[in-house]
């Protein structure tokens, strides 16, 4: 069985050498890599496109060890993969609000609300929400770019993830 | 070392105490002797070329509120500026207000004794994230050392940390919680499940937020020391105007609760990086090392070759601060043996 992904890493040396290690010692067979140092990824990784052959069991062998040694596999024969988003909003949020939220933030190509939690607060004024986006890898950025634009046009704070 | 201390409060005391406590310890590993040449408050100063008695400076402020009633060599109402001018000295350390309006009294004494050729070391923050760029460059112009260690996160290591344990590694971004104040209310808000209101008013009642919070509240604080961090460690050249700043004062029990079912903590973080300059409430994962409680400070430092790097430490304290300032004071001492 062949597997394509792409795999983002660091510009630094050495970090080639070691995403592609596991997949020899697990006994996999290295078909492709494609390696181009100009292409930044959104979070200024490089991303390196690796074709891997073996069985099932060792394809995922490979994957698990390349999660567990922390590099960050974006894409999977050609299946871009998701990430959470979460942040939370504070201010005078009323159902309205959060019907056009959504929207908004459902516009945004690759992107979903996958969960929404209100609470009330006493003060009206001061209600939260707290807003669950999955989005392709790579759209982090346009997302909470789009929450911190909804957020100023209706003086919510916006809490975003670090 | 003959030393000048400017400002008799907090920091102040601590550093006569520190020298009290350490005079033995420096003398006999750095051969090292601070002797306090003149002392300043609001109300005057003390001054003696012989030296003035560290323990007799607290004990006198303590019962008196003022250090011009130190025996003899007491003098009220003179000017930060004359006493530089009356005393001969090596080093002045600067602990008075931050002021973000004019950064006074700091500037002007700063500038004074750079001009004079004279070393300085400080924990004041206002004229800083006002002048940064002015000041070392009048200390680079006039070949002496003007440090700040204790400017930001009090006794966590960050400043000297970067420039003299990590040297040879470029420090792309630095993400932190700089502020002790902010991160006591809202650690007390996550555990306590209390309004914002009620434990501001814990916090002033033990003394860790002031009578006027907003510096620390409204990020302001925390905003100084960005400025001090982008422009001492990345070269950044920036003031306090280019810092976008959120204080923590529309924070409720309910969003932190919210956060806390996904296991995220509400933080005052603090982002410096050549694409942003910010402070505002951000969520953490609560496993993270952002996950530090209470008054501490933290930061992350992340670099190209060691990768990440994070500090910790008490952001504020009288003895504490006044530690960062003592290893300014050796810092300085040992580079011009
Ligand atoms: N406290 C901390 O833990 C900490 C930590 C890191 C950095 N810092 C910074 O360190 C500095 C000192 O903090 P602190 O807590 O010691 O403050 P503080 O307790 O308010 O003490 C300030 C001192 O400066 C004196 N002073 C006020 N106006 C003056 C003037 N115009 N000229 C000369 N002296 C003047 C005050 O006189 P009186 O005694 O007569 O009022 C007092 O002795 C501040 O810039 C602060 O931001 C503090």
């Amino acid at each position: 069985m062949r597997l394509n992904m792409v795999i983002e890493l660091l510009d630094v040396p050495g970090q080639l050498l070691a995403a592609l290690e596991p997949i020899g010692t697990l006994g996999a067979n290295l078909v492709t890599v494609i390696h181009q140092r100009e292409i930044k990824t959104e979070r200024g990784l490089i991303p390196v496109q690796i074709t891997i052959e073996g069985d099932t069991e060792t394809l995922d062998l490979v994957m698990n060890k390349l999660n567990e040694l922390g590099f960050r596999v974006i894409e999977v024969d050609g299946n871009i993969l998701k990430e959470t988003i979460n942040t939370i909003l504070i201010g005078n949020i009323v159902d309205r609000d959060v019907k056009d939220t959504m929207d908004q933030i459902n516009q945004l190509k690759g992107v979903r609300v996958a969960d929404l939690s209100l609470k009330m607060s006493e003060e009206p004024l001061h209600s939260s929400a707290r807003i669950t986006v999955e989005a392709d890898f790579g759209k982090k950025k346009d997302v909470l770019a789009k929450i911190q634009n909804i957020g100023k046009s209706k003086d919510f704070l916006v809490i975003s993830e670090v | 070392m003959r030393i000048c201390l400017m400002g008799f409060g907090a920091v102040g005391q601590g550093v006569a105490k520190v020298i009290s406590l350490k005079n033995d310890y420096l003398k006999e590993h750095y051969g090292l002797e601070l002797k306090l040449v003149a002392v300043t408050d609001s109300s005057g100063a003390a001054i003696s070329q012989d030296g003035l008695d560290p323990d007799l400076l607290l004990k006198i402020k303590s019962e008196t509120g003022k250090v011009s009633n130190y025996p003899e060599a007491g003098i009220e109402n003179i000017d930060g500026i004359n006493v530089l001018d009356k005393v001969e000295y090596d080093t002045m350390v600067e602990v008075t207000p931050t002021n973000i309006q004019n950064g006074e009294p700091a500037k002007s004494l700063t500038i004074k004794a750079i001009n004079d050729k004279k070393d300085v070391v400080t924990s004041n923050k206002g004229h800083l994230a006002l002048f940064f760029r002015e000041l070392i460059e009048l200390s680079h112009q006039n070949g002496v050392e003007f440090k700040y260690e204790a400017s930001v996160g009090g006794a966590m290591p960050i400043l000297n940390f970067a420039q003299e344990t990590l040297p040879g590694n470029e420090i792309k971004s630095i993400l932190g919680i700089l502020n002790g104040t902010t991160n006591f209310i809202l650690s007390r808000m996550t555990i306590e499940g209390s309004s914002y209101e009620q434990t501001l008013q814990e916090a002033q009642q033990l003394g860790i937020a002031e009578t006027d919070p907003t510096q620390d509240v409204e990020g302001i604080d925390a905003a100084c020391k960005t400025v001090i961090l982008a422009n001492s460690i990345l070269g950044i050249d920036c003031t306090l105007k280019d810092v976008q700043v959120t204080g923590i004062s529309r924070i409720t029990s309910e969003a932190i609760d919210l956060a806390k079912k996904e296991g995220y903590l509400i933080k005052l973080m603090a982002e410096v990086s050549p694409d942003s300059l910010d402070v505002s409430p951000r969520l953490v994962k609560q496993d993270s090392p952002y996950a530090v409680d209470g008054t501490l400070n933290m930061a992350t430092l992340k670099t190209d070759l060691a990768d990440e790097v994070t500090v910790v430490g008490l952001g504020a304290g009288s003895v504490e601060t006044a530690s960062a300032i003592l290893s300014d004071l050796i810092n300085i001492w040992k580079s011009q043996k």
